[in-house]
């Protein structure tokens, strides 16, 4: 232990308070983003370790890791986890704070203290709904809370309450988040730079803030009619007194299959940014990139009673229902198509961002057929509550959002610190990664198949369903080691990491024309676009773009 | 709204930025302290209403007059870093793909509807051969393929299932006339971009995975219908139509493909 003279230890804590001052009193979008960045990382951590003790628990029949009560705690956490603390507020908040103003070419976002409120809302709803476990245990209701089993009668106790009020107190968050992106992106972008312009992960984010408008409250609605239930004895969803407890799955649902792609929208927009860069190659058609973004987003509202086959709704409503999520895989496959015809012909390198772009392109288009098998009402039948529709919406949430974020991270890291990430770790950390996931998630399938349920704790030996539960477990511990080796990389490469310049990737956005990190007004000048790659047109004045747009 | 003003003085740009302020965090804990009190103690959730009253309070002084900005002076960039060793090849006028929709030349969409139309003859003709030489008879393979969406017919005894029904004819046709020119239209924008010709991905890739994933999933979509269908001839079908579909494709005239912006194409 070393001992510092009292001035030079008064000094240094000095400079830490004053540190820790400047970032929880900050403004500056960068620097939340960041703070977004951080928090999700640790409540993904939290939410992997719920997965891991899940996994070990199932890893082979009538196991004794854990009972049936905390293990209904651990999945109803762990989903919510990774749905409301990491997943979204990563993609909205993170990416979509520290890029936004930077890719358009403004100095803030207009709204830079609600900004900072929605951060913290964010981070003490997630603290409000882990306290639970402090207070008498978490909840164990799912991270959907189906009714009537959240009524008073059958959950007992505040942890359901705590479930409900840390999730308000989010969505006010997410919420004001949400208005803040879009206003950042009507009224601040850099002169010249019209709507059709921007890059598609703007395009694509105010598409996704306007899901967050309409999406959420819907939820916040159930929620409060929720609260009333359980405080003040009111009977929205209690079937005893006249309540309905489908009417709960329908505003659930209403806002939980948006909320599907508020969450992978932005993994569409990291790509569509991947893609094109490092094939060397504009993206194809960007218009109907953006188009189908915009028809995604309204046909999203349209789906959502496709995880509500089984409750027994008329026929006619199931075709509906099925044939409109059926319709949703037209724009989607406009993307992905997009995505394959600007790699034809690139000059494509295979550096690690690229990576993880291709191994999304390539997961997600297996994801994206077995939703078209659940969409198919009698096939859903069949598979319903099974762990098929376990191991598709990991395969489509892990291999579509997962891998794109993680893209996303080995793209913009360098611009964020001012270093590079380490190819070699970033290599072994995408292998590790997709080969677990193959693993983890592809016999999950199979288990569902062959009738396994969801939301089990344990099961009985001779159905079929141990070599499958196996290697899902062998493959969840393969991700863990993955993403171990993910963040020793974050912290090697922070302090060791090479420099990185100001476009190490030779891009065309915004973001690529500041430094590495950017100051905090973003640009020495507010620079003039004419085109959708305004830092080619800077960095080619013989030959640029806007020329041929 | 964040003003981002800019100023010149003394000749050093200037911008207007907002300051640091702990009111944000100060209403955000306002705000989970009024909903914690809810299931703890109210005394929580007055501290939490005062707390969001005094942020809020604060907020809007801070918004509403000068002391919530201050102004920063620009600082000239430092000069860059050096770049990594390893980086993406630059892209310059001349390159392929450099603005240009590639590939340059495709067969035309008509060749894949064509192609569809014919190999959907072929296609049939393969299947009513199978009728014949299995001594099922001709309507057999046709009322094979209504059955998707005859439910009736999967229940027939295999003396119905080779008689004429004129509904499932007529049913028949119109799925097979719609798939095999929808799929014609794919192969005619795919085929060509594969590797090693289209002929080989249409007449024996294509078809191989297509029977594959069907075998694979009709036990689970319709385990009855799985029962009737002859794997063998189902994949000599599919086979004969995808071949067809790649020579028609391949027989046709390649035409440029529309660029946006033009761009001078060669001779």
């Amino acid at each position: 232990m070393t001992t510092l003279p009292i001035e030079a230890g008064l000094q240094q804590e000095r400079d830490i308070t004053s540190v820790l001052h400047g970032w929880v009193t900050t403004v500056d979008h960068k620097r939340i983003g960041i703070l977004y960045m951080l928090a999700t990382l640790l409540f993904f951590g939290v939410g992997g370790i719920e997965a891991l003790v899940m996994r070990w628990q199932l890893a082979k029949p009538q196991a004794g890791v854990v009972g049936p009560d905390a293990f209904n705690q651990l999945f109803t956490m762990h989903g919510t986890t990774m749905i409301f603390f990491v997943v979204m507020p990563m993609v909205l908040g993170a990416f979509g704070n520290y890029l936004i103003p930077l890719m358009i070419g403004a100095r803030d976002m207009a709204f830079p203290r609600l900004n900072a409120m929605s951060f913290w809302l964010f981070l003490f709803g997630g603290l409000l709904t882990y306290f639970s476990f402090i207070a008498g245990g978490a909840p164990s209701i799912g991270w959907f809370a189906y009714a009537p089993l959240t009524e008073y009668a059958f959950s007992r106790g505040t942890s359901t309450d705590y479930w409900i009020l840390g999730l308000l107190v989010a969505g006010i968050g997410t919420v004001a988040g949400a208005i803040n992106l879009v206003t950042t992106i009507l009224t601040m972008r850099a002169p010249g730079m019209k709507l059709s312009m921007v890059p598609l992960f703007v395009w694509i984010m105010l598409i996704d803030a306007f899901l967050v408008v309409f999406a959420l409250p819907p939820l916040t609605a159930a929620q409060i009619m929720l609260l009333l239930d359980r405080m003040l004895g009111a009977h929205f969803f209690d079937t005893n007194a006249g309540g309905s407890a489908l009417l709960w799955q329908h505003l659930f649902w209403f806002f939980g299959h948006p909320e599907v792609y508020i969450m992978v929208l932005p993994a569409f927009g990291i790509i569509s940014e991947l893609v094109p860069v490092f094939s060397r190659k504009v993206i194809f058609g960007y218009e109907s990139v953006a188009l189908a973004t915009l028809a995604i987003g309204f046909i999203s509202f349209g789906v959502w009673a496709h995880h509500m086959f089984a409750v027994g709704m008329s026929s006619t409503l199931d075709s509906i229902f099925a044939g409109v999520s059926l319709l949703i895989a037209v724009p989607t496959g406009i993307k992905i198509f997009n995505w394959v015809a600007t790699l034809y012909g690139g000059r494509i390198r295979l550096a690690t961002p690229m990576l993880f772009a291709l191994g999304f392109l390539a997961m997600f288009v297996i994801g994206g057929l077995t939703g078209i098998m659940l969409a198919c009402v009698p096939f859903d039948w069949q598979v319903t509550d099974s762990y098929f529709v376990v191991g598709h919406f990991h395969w489509v949430a892990f291999g579509g959002i997962v891998l794109a974020v993680m893209g996303g991270v080995y793209y913009w890291f360098p611009k964020a610190t001012g270093r590079m990430l380490s190819e070699r770790m970033g290599r072994w950390h995408f292998w590790l990664l997709f080969i677990g996931f193959l693993l983890t998630f592809g016999p999950m399938h199979a288990a569902g198949l062959l009738g396994m349920p969801r939301r089990v704790y344990t099961y009985l030996p001779g159905r079929g369903w141990e070599i499958w539960n196996l290697l899902s477990t062998i493959g969840a511990f393969v991700l863990g080691v993955g993403f171990a080796i993910f963040f020793v990389n974050l912290f090697v490469s922070l302090a060791r990491g090479a420099p990185a310049g100001d476009d190490p990737w030779d891009a065309w956005t915004l973001e690529w024309a500041t430094t590495s990190p950017p100051p905090a007004y973003n640009f020495e000048k507010i620079p003039v676009v004419r085109s959708r790659r305004p830092l080619w047109d800077l960095k080619h004045p013989d030959d640029p773009d806007w020329k041929h747009e | 709204m964040s003003s981002g003003g800019e100023h010149r003085a003394d000749d050093r740009e200037t911008i207007e930025l907002p300051n640091s302020t702990a009111y944000p965090l100060t209403l955000a804990l306002g705000v989970t302290l009024l909903a914690a009190g809810l299931v703890t103690e109210l005394v929580i959730s007055g501290v939490g209403l005062l707390l969001l009253v005094i942020a809020a309070v604060g907020w809007a002084r801070q918004v509403f007059t000068p002391a919530g900005e201050s102004v920063v002076q620009v600082e000239p960039a430092a000069p860059q870093a050096a770049r990594p060793k390893r980086r993406v090849e630059t892209l310059r006028p001349g390159l392929p793909g450099h603005r240009m929709r590639i590939p340059e030349k495709m067969h035309p969409y008509s060749a894949g509807a064509k192609g569809g139309l014919v190999g959907g003859v072929v296609m049939a003709g393969t299947a009513l051969l199978y009728g014949v030489l299995s001594g099922r008879g001709i309507w057999y393979p046709i009322n094979l393929l209504a059955a998707m969406v005859m439910p009736r017919l999967v229940d027939a005894s295999a003396a119905q299932m080779q008689l004429f029904h004129p509904a499932a004819l007529a049913i028949a046709t119109v799925i097979h006339g719609v798939s095999s020119l929808g799929v014609g239209l794919m192969f005619g924008v795919l085929l060509p971009t594969l590797p090693r010709g289209p002929v080989l991905w249409g007449g024996i890739i294509a078809p191989l995975l297509w029977t594959g994933g069907i075998h694979a999933f009709m036990g689970v979509l319709n385990p009855a219908l799985e029962r009737l269908v002859d794997w063998k001839w189902f994949l000599a079908s599919q086979i004969a139509y995808g071949l067809t579909v790649g020579i028609v494709v391949v027989r046709s005239e390649k035409v440029y493909v529309s660029q946006r912006p033009p761009v001078e194409l060669p001779e």
